[in-house]
């Protein structure tokens, strides 16, 4: 409604404040471009040697959005998830878990499955590989079969899987560290003209995928429908239980692949703390991005923004030297924030 | 005395409002009647400061106002109770009635005691057998309608809006609503009556005031009119009121129910139903019949009974199975089982269809597109954008909508619960005509409805529920209103 009297209008505030209240993306878009601009100027421009200056920008970004492509494609699987209503807890835990399975497969220790089978090298990998997606897939299943069929709440079923998960991993890791093969680590780390960029590409084809699949696919509509209002959803034919399972299957795959990546980038798991904090994270990105908890309203590009404006943030404050001890802080400030920012558009 | 004068409302380029003026004096029930998206709610929520008005001025008392809030509005006197009833389901009857106004003893303790014995006097002095309590939650509609107008008169309310209180009332506690209504009138609250039912406008008001597209296009006394002259000021041109007759061509048997029962609702229940047939389910509030069709669509359980589709044995599992085989089921009330609101227009009108027009999973939004272009047609919805948002549409619009997605589907049994709830005059029409159009094209119809009136016009024949239990048919051209209430309340027709 605003926009129809502004629009009469012309000239860059009415643009920005008519831009503000129709695209929900904008304010967040903005909010990354601010933070990008305030980087570049704490990292210092520098006339004399632009080229230099770019190439240290270039892999101060390759370096964040690395770091973060993992919880990035685990963001991507929660949205579904929020949007359907629910939560997923346990991402970080099956990170672990399948982190751990996956490893015990290419050891190329004395316990490696593959290796005492003869397998090694590419066949292994690929193996490896189908195997941490199939692990996800079941999980996530079992997951949202708890959910559905159980009928337990989401945030209580995935509390729970969240705590036997990592409980059961540790408890048969303990005192063993599998090798990973060398090879392995190309997945994440091989080189283009001297920039290690794999994770970042893996994360963008899925969040693009992602995006159409919300977009185009009866699926991804039916979870918008299951979640803005499941009674009118199931008396429209669909077949609510098989959505919300969905969900929690696309997520518990995605956390598969994040899982290979956090393999093949470092080669080694601390079973103990790897993923830990990843589920927050993921949340965090999703809801800075514009996704509703309450469910119904959230989108994948959204969510990526969010990532985005979280992994800056984490990057600047690095660069001012922010303890690290406030560094969460700082997160629990930009999620309320987005939030309060987010409530004037929705109005 | 409320005076609204020369009210202008705008919502971007639509003008919903031009220069309305009403008076509702004290002792007296003002019917405020029109079309949906008239403009009754927009008038309705300026008076209660849910939205201000654009120009023009309120005087409560000769007095000029201005309501910034629902709540100053509240204060000043004038209660709204909204369609959508503001109770917390949570708390039981007797906290609701004193919701933001709770009594308090020592220590800021609330008086639960004072509080329940309130409750339960003012529920004596209108005759209402309500335990104070009961949890809201446990209340059916009716009940927690009346709770509402209660809250109201606690409130010492000066002027109540009652915005369609009725709809999801049964024949007796309309009575009781109307005659709570008097009383608050005999004690000069004045009451504006907002209501699609014209004869409970003849029954219960003493003025009428019309809009239509915005204005005020009639008022008057209501003993000076009759319900086809309100009818028509509300439409613009006469409406028909006739039993809609037309030669019954049936087919082949559809669906068939044997013994169906459920674990509450209903029991051994058995009817069959024909290609171009239109057959009513009809009852009073509670009867059973919405969790009876529900069930047969596959969203409730079944404890025991078979069911036939076309001949065959089928034994439904999930609405969508329902949909693959060709089982419709349009919900009644729309805003709770049938608008998506986070979802636009075109969204809502083909969720349905989804899953049917959908290559590898990829919806064909081109062939979405095209239905529903033919479907706004056909069904005359009238909309700005496909892609608007589906709350910008009124009442009789949404509903059309949601039928538009289920017409989109073919099915070989569309089961219609409640289609012209909350819906105008001139749409109800329409909507009778799309259905009887289906039925001629050799769909078989079941029609729920809590209208005799309804089944009457519209139906071949009509099953009557009372108590989970079908009670006795009507049929034909000797159907009637006495017979159907009389099945309805647990009676049995005469044997000759």
């Amino acid at each position: 409604m605003k926009a129809m009297e502004t629009g009469k209008k012309t000239g860059f505030g009415t643009w920005l404040s008519l831009r503000w209240s129709t695209d929900s993306h904008f304010g967040t878009i903005m909010v990354v471009v601010a933070l990008t601009i305030l980087q570049t100027l704490v990292l210092g421009f520098d006339f004399d040697s632009v080229g230099q200056w770019f190439s240290a920008w270039g892999r101060n970004w390759i370096n964040i959005l690395r770091n973060n492509a993992g919880v990035g494609i685990i963001a991507l699987g929660m949205t579904f998830v929020i949007i359907t209503g629910g939560i997923d807890l346990a991402v970080g835990s099956t990170l672990v878990a399948i982190g751990a399975a996956s490893m015990m497969m290419i050891d190329i220790g004395p316990k490696g499955f593959l290796g005492n089978l003869g397998i090694s090298g590419l066949p292994a990998y690929g193996l490896t590989i189908i195997f941490a997606l199939l692990m996800g897939l079941v999980l996530g299943t079992l997951t949202g079969l708890l959910i559905t069929k159980g009928r337990i709440a989401p945030f209580v079923a995935t509390l729970g899987t969240m705590k036997i998960l990592r409980s059961v991993t540790q408890h048969f890791m303990q005192g063993y560290n599998p090798r990973v093969p060398r090879d392995f680590l190309q997945l994440a780390n091989v080189q283009f003209g001297g920039l290690m960029f794999m994770p970042i590409i893996y994360w963008l084809a899925i969040a693009l995928i992602l995006v159409y699949v919300s977009q185009r696919t009866v699926f991804g509509r039916q979870v918008i429908a299951v979640g803005s209002n499941e009674r009118a959803a199931q008396l429209s034919g669909v077949n609510v239980d098989r959505v919300k399972v969905g969900a929690y299957a696309l997520t518990g795959v995605l956390v598969g692949i994040a899982s290979i990546i956090q393999v093949a980038r470092i080669g080694t798991m601390d079973f103990a703390n790897a993923g830990s904090g990843y589920e927050m994270d993921a949340i965090a990105a999703a809801v800075v991005g514009g996704t509703s908890m309450r469910g119904g309203r959230g989108t994948i590009f959204g969510t990526v923004l969010g990532m985005l404006i979280i992994a800056v943030m984490n990057n600047l404050l690095n660069l001012f030297g922010v303890p690290p001890f406030l560094r969460e802080a700082a997160k629990g400030v930009i999620v309320i924030a987005s939030v309060l920012l987010q409530r004037k558009q929705n109005v | 005395m409320i005076k609204m004068q020369n009210i202008w409302k705008s919502f971007g380029s639509n003008q919903v409002l031009k220069d309305v003026s009403i008076t509702i004096n004290d002792g007296e029930i003002c019917a405020l009647i029109g079309e949906n998206g008239a403009g009754k709610s927009t008038l309705m929520n300026i008076l209660g400061g849910v939205l201000p008005a654009d120009a023009g001025t309120i005087y409560l008392n000769g007095k000029p106002v201005q309501f910034a809030n629902p709540a100053e509005s509240m204060n000043a006197g004038i209660a709204f109770i909204h369609q959508e009833l503001n109770l917390i389901n949570d708390l039981p009857v007797f906290e609701n009635m004193f919701l933001g106004r709770e009594i308090r003893g020592k220590w800021g303790r609330l008086d639960l005691e004072a509080m329940m014995e309130k409750t339960a006097e003012m529920f004596r002095r209108m005759n209402l057998e309500l335990d104070p309590r009961a949890m809201v939650r446990d209340l059916d509609a009716s009940y927690k309608q009346i709770v509402e107008i209660c809250r109201a008169i606690m409130m010492d309310a000066s002027v109540i809006i009652m915005d369609e209180p009725t709809t999801s009332l049964t024949e007796p506690e309309i009575r009781r609503v109307f005659q709570m209504m008097e009383t608050l009138r005999d004690q000069g609250v004045g009451i504006i009556f907002i209501s699609h039912k014209l004869n409970e406008v003849m029954d219960i008001c003493e003025r009428y005031m019309v809009l239509r597209d915005g204005e005020l296009v009639a008022e008057g006394k209501v003993r000076d009119v009759t319900t086809d002259d309100l009818a028509r000021f509300m439409v613009g041109h006469d409406v028909r009121t006739e039993q809609l007759t037309r030669s019954v061509r049936l087919g082949e048997e559809v669906l068939r129910v044997e013994d169906l029962t459920h674990r509450t609702a209903f029991r051994k229940v058995s009817f069959s139903v024909r290609s171009g047939e239109i057959l009513g389910f009809t009852g009073l509030l509670g009867d059973g019949r919405s969790e009876l069709f529900q069930a047969i669509f596959g969203a409730e359980e079944i404890l025991s009974g078979r069911v036939w589709l076309e001949g065959r044995e089928v034994k439904i599992q999930s609405t969508g199975h329902a949909l693959a085989l060709g089982v419709g089921y349009l919900p009644r009330n729309r805003k709770e089982n049938g608008i998506i609101k986070d979802m636009n227009i075109l969204e809502n009108a083909s969720i349905v269809t989804w899953p049917l027009f959908a290559k590898r999973g990829v919806i064909d939004k081109t062939r979405q597109q095209a239905l529903f272009a033919e479907q706004r047609e056909q069904l005359g919805i009238r909309l700005q954008r496909i892609t608007d948002s589906i709350n910008t549409l009124s009442g009789g619009n949404q509903q059309k909508v949601v039928l538009a997605k289920w017409l989109g589907a073919r099915p070989k049994v569309l089961i219609l619960d409640n289609p012209t709830q909350g819906v105008d005059v001139g749409a109800k029409e329409e909507i009778y005509d799309i259905i009887l159009d289906l039925a001629e094209e050799g769909m078989a119809i079941i029609v729920l409805s809590s209208e005799a009136q309804e089944v009457i016009r519209l139906c071949d024949r009509a099953l009557v529920m009372y108590q989970g239990q079908i009670q006795g048919e009507v049929s034909g051209i000797t159907m009637n209103e006495h017979d159907i209430m009389r099945l309805a309340t647990g009676g049995l027709l005469d044997a000759s």
